[in-house]
């Protein structure tokens, strides 16, 4: 018996995502649990934006089901997807700052529209907040004034804002060099593990999966599907599809398809 | 001598002050409600006893998240900052680290509010930097245009047309509206007060200069600002947001050249052209009143014809000519002098149309002296 079991914070069921009723990616299927990080991952052009821009309600599904919380997203019931989003926050590729805004305004814009907090507190909870991802001192400064890296971890300040159990982000390294990369890697475990934070994040950086994600969903551009979910090491190790395995140790796609015709061989033979 | 004063500050907070020593014991769940109900309070209080030792007990807080920390780091930092010291106590290692990180931060710095004096010479000193700006971006732009002129194969006629296509045919059907509602106004509106000295037939007169002369410019003008002299600060603008001229200029490609000057030749092409078509639908809208008061079509050309000559209709290019110079030019220096940010093209739009429209006044006064003290 094991009733007390808590659900997990986002479900999906037989998901496929694309564009007016045309799937590019289906059969995702995953539950993630609260305090995981979870990455999806898959090479250029296999949906993981898509997928993301599903999993945050900009997109309807094209079939198969997504539950928050234990609530279905309906993008057709607006005041649910209203409550549903105050409990997500997201952080897009470039950041998405308001560039007319500082990032303490950046950051209390959300604590104005969804709190009751007094001005005086909402700044202090922004810096505070802008000081845990290292800008504490920088809420003064316009977007356009600060670094690429820097824009990414006030986007993270203001995805947790609201300090909402769920955390999306996409390609957060992208475009940073490895140092701030890393560093960004390390501020998101430190999140997680103070404050529990769950986050899902679309990457294809394999130092990032391997330093931060429990688990890794892996997307296959040529299949169309998800092929593989599992702890990242698992999954290189052990994975039945070589091309998950080549994929998460880097190898270039002629390793991927000697291997690939190789494993074709193997199973025409036995 | 030590003094103690006892407090309940709402659910979530316990003041305690003792000489030197203040304890505050702070208990619940500190997500951002919890906050918002304990915030006021203990700030109050604390921002009036801030100096000592603080010792803020946390041990019954049940819950912790990024707005709790946002609090205790607001404390650490508002004590820090009367000169006194802060210490938290009570927390998990991991929230007490996050909380450090949070309080390391510098107190915030207010701006001081600038002196009327001081807003003045700011003001003073960006006036005269945006009219050095103007008169340089007015000698490069001569600078390439009489060459190109010259060498009329190094002009990019392509986008010459093109803005010209924009510019003039788009704009001809609201040119020829418009013109013809204003001059079936001012007929409208004049002929009741000519009628009281027996001159209905002369509104046409009245028509005829009002618009020649003054009203089918200006009004073609104000149009070339709205639609075309926002258009060019809006294309360039993002051009430059974009880092597209930064581009043609490390090409070697003079962005002058390149952007400036073929929407400038459309724009000085295209509203005499609009003018002259404006003129026409003005004369025009005048008439149906007339018609109206029983008077023929040959009545009212003739009126027209023995009031208007062709130095008016001259003014009237002329005054077109030079509004699209500035109109033109003042779009296109609005739109390479954008700033960053997603705000900035907006900025430009505004105040390519702003300047434009507050230029062409100004010329159209200047210019309507000139003529006078001339004498045509």
């Amino acid at each position: 018996m094991n009733a007390a079991i808590e659900p997990p914070i986002i479900r999906l069921v037989d998901v496929a995502v694309g564009f007016t009723g045309t799937a590019i990616m289906s059969g995702i299927s995953i539950d993630v649990a609260r305090g995981e990080i979870v990455a999806i991952c898959g090479g250029s052009g296999s949906g993981k934006t898509t997928t993301l821009r599903t999993l945050i309600g900009l997109l309807p599904t094209v079939s198969g089901r997504i539950e928050l919380e234990g609530r279905s997203l309906d993008l057709d019931d607006a005041a649910s997807l209203q409550g549903l989003r105050r409990r997500y926050g997201v952080m897009y590729q470039l950041g998405a700052l308001f560039g007319a805004m500082s990032l303490i305004e950046n950051v209390c814009l959300p604590l104005e529209e969804f709190t009751d907090l007094p001005r005086t507190a909402m700044i202090a909870i922004a810096r505070a907040k802008l000081a845990l991802v290292g800008l504490g001192d920088d809420g003064h400064k316009l977007p356009s004034e600060i670094s690429g890296g820097m824009q990414k971890r006030a986007a993270i300040a203001r995805a947790m804002a609201l300090d909402p159990p769920l955390v999306f982000l996409d390609e957060p390294s992208a475009g940073l060099d490895p140092v701030t990369s890393a560093d960004l890697d390390q501020l998101l475990l430190t999140l997680n593990r103070s404050l529990g934070t769950t986050f899902v994040l679309v990457t294809h950086e394999l130092r990032s999966i391997f330093t931060i994600a429990n688990r890794v969903v892996m997307l296959d551009a040529r299949s169309h599907r998800m092929v593989a979910v599992g702890a990242p090491t698992e999954l290189r190790e052990g994975c039945a599809d070589p091309w998950v395995r080549g994929f998460l140790k880097a190898e270039n796609s002629t390793q991927l398809a000697t291997e690939a015709i190789s494993a074709e061989k193997t199973r025409a033979t036995s | 001598m030590s003094s103690s004063a006892t407090a309940e500050l709402g659910a979530f907070a316990t003041f305690q002050r003792s000489g030197a020593n203040t304890a505050l014991r702070l208990s619940g769940r500190l997500d951002s409600g919890g906050v918002v109900q304990a915030w006021p309070t203990v700030l109050e209080a604390i921002g009036a006893a801030a100096k000592g030792t603080l010792r803020v007990d946390a041990t019954e807080v049940t819950f912790c998240d990024g707005s709790g920390i946002g609090l205790f780091a607001a404390l650490i930092v508002a004590w820090r900052t009367a000169g006194g010291t802060a210490e938290v106590s009570g927390l998990a290692a991991d929230i007490l680290r996050l909380v450090d990180v949070a309080a390391a931060v510098k107190p915030l710095q207010e701006p001081a509010p600038t002196g009327f004096i001081v807003s003045s010479g700011i003001a003073t000193i960006a006036m005269v930097k945006t009219i050095r700006d103007l008169v340089t971006f007015i000698g490069s732009v001569i600078l390439v245009f009489v060459p190109a002129l010259l060498r009329p194969w190094s002009i990019r006629w392509g986008d010459a047309l093109q803005a010209f296509l924009k510019v003039g045919v788009l704009a001809l059907p609201v040119v020829c509206l418009l013109c013809f509602l204003i001059g079936g106004i001012i007929a409208f509106q004049t002929i009741g007060p000519m009628a009281q000295y027996g001159a209905k037939l002369q509104v046409a007169q009245v028509v005829a200069v009002a618009i020649v002369r003054e009203l089918g410019p200006l009004i073609t003008a104000i149009i070339l600002a709205g639609r075309s002299g926002s258009a060019f600060a809006a294309e360039i603008g993002t051009m430059r947001v974009t880092q597209e001229i930064d581009a043609l200029s490390t090409f070697g490609l003079e962005p002058v050249r390149f952007l400036v000057v073929p929407r400038m030749i459309a724009a000085m092409v295209a509203t005499p052209l609009l003018t002259a078509f404006g003129n026409l639908m003005g004369l025009a809208g005048g008439y149906p009143v007339l018609l109206a008061n029983g008077f023929t079509l040959a009545q009212y050309t003739g009126q027209i014809q023995s009031i208007l000559t062709p130095i008016d209709l001259l003014q009237g290019l002329v005054k077109a000519f030079v509004f699209a110079v500035l109109v033109g030019a003042t779009g296109c220096y609005c739109g390479l002098r954008t700033k960053e940010g997603p705000g900035a093209v907006g900025d430009s739009t505004t105040r390519a149309v702003v300047a434009g429209i507050v230029l062409i006044v100004a010329a159209d006064a200047i210019l309507g002296s000139f003529f006078h003290v001339i004498g045509i």
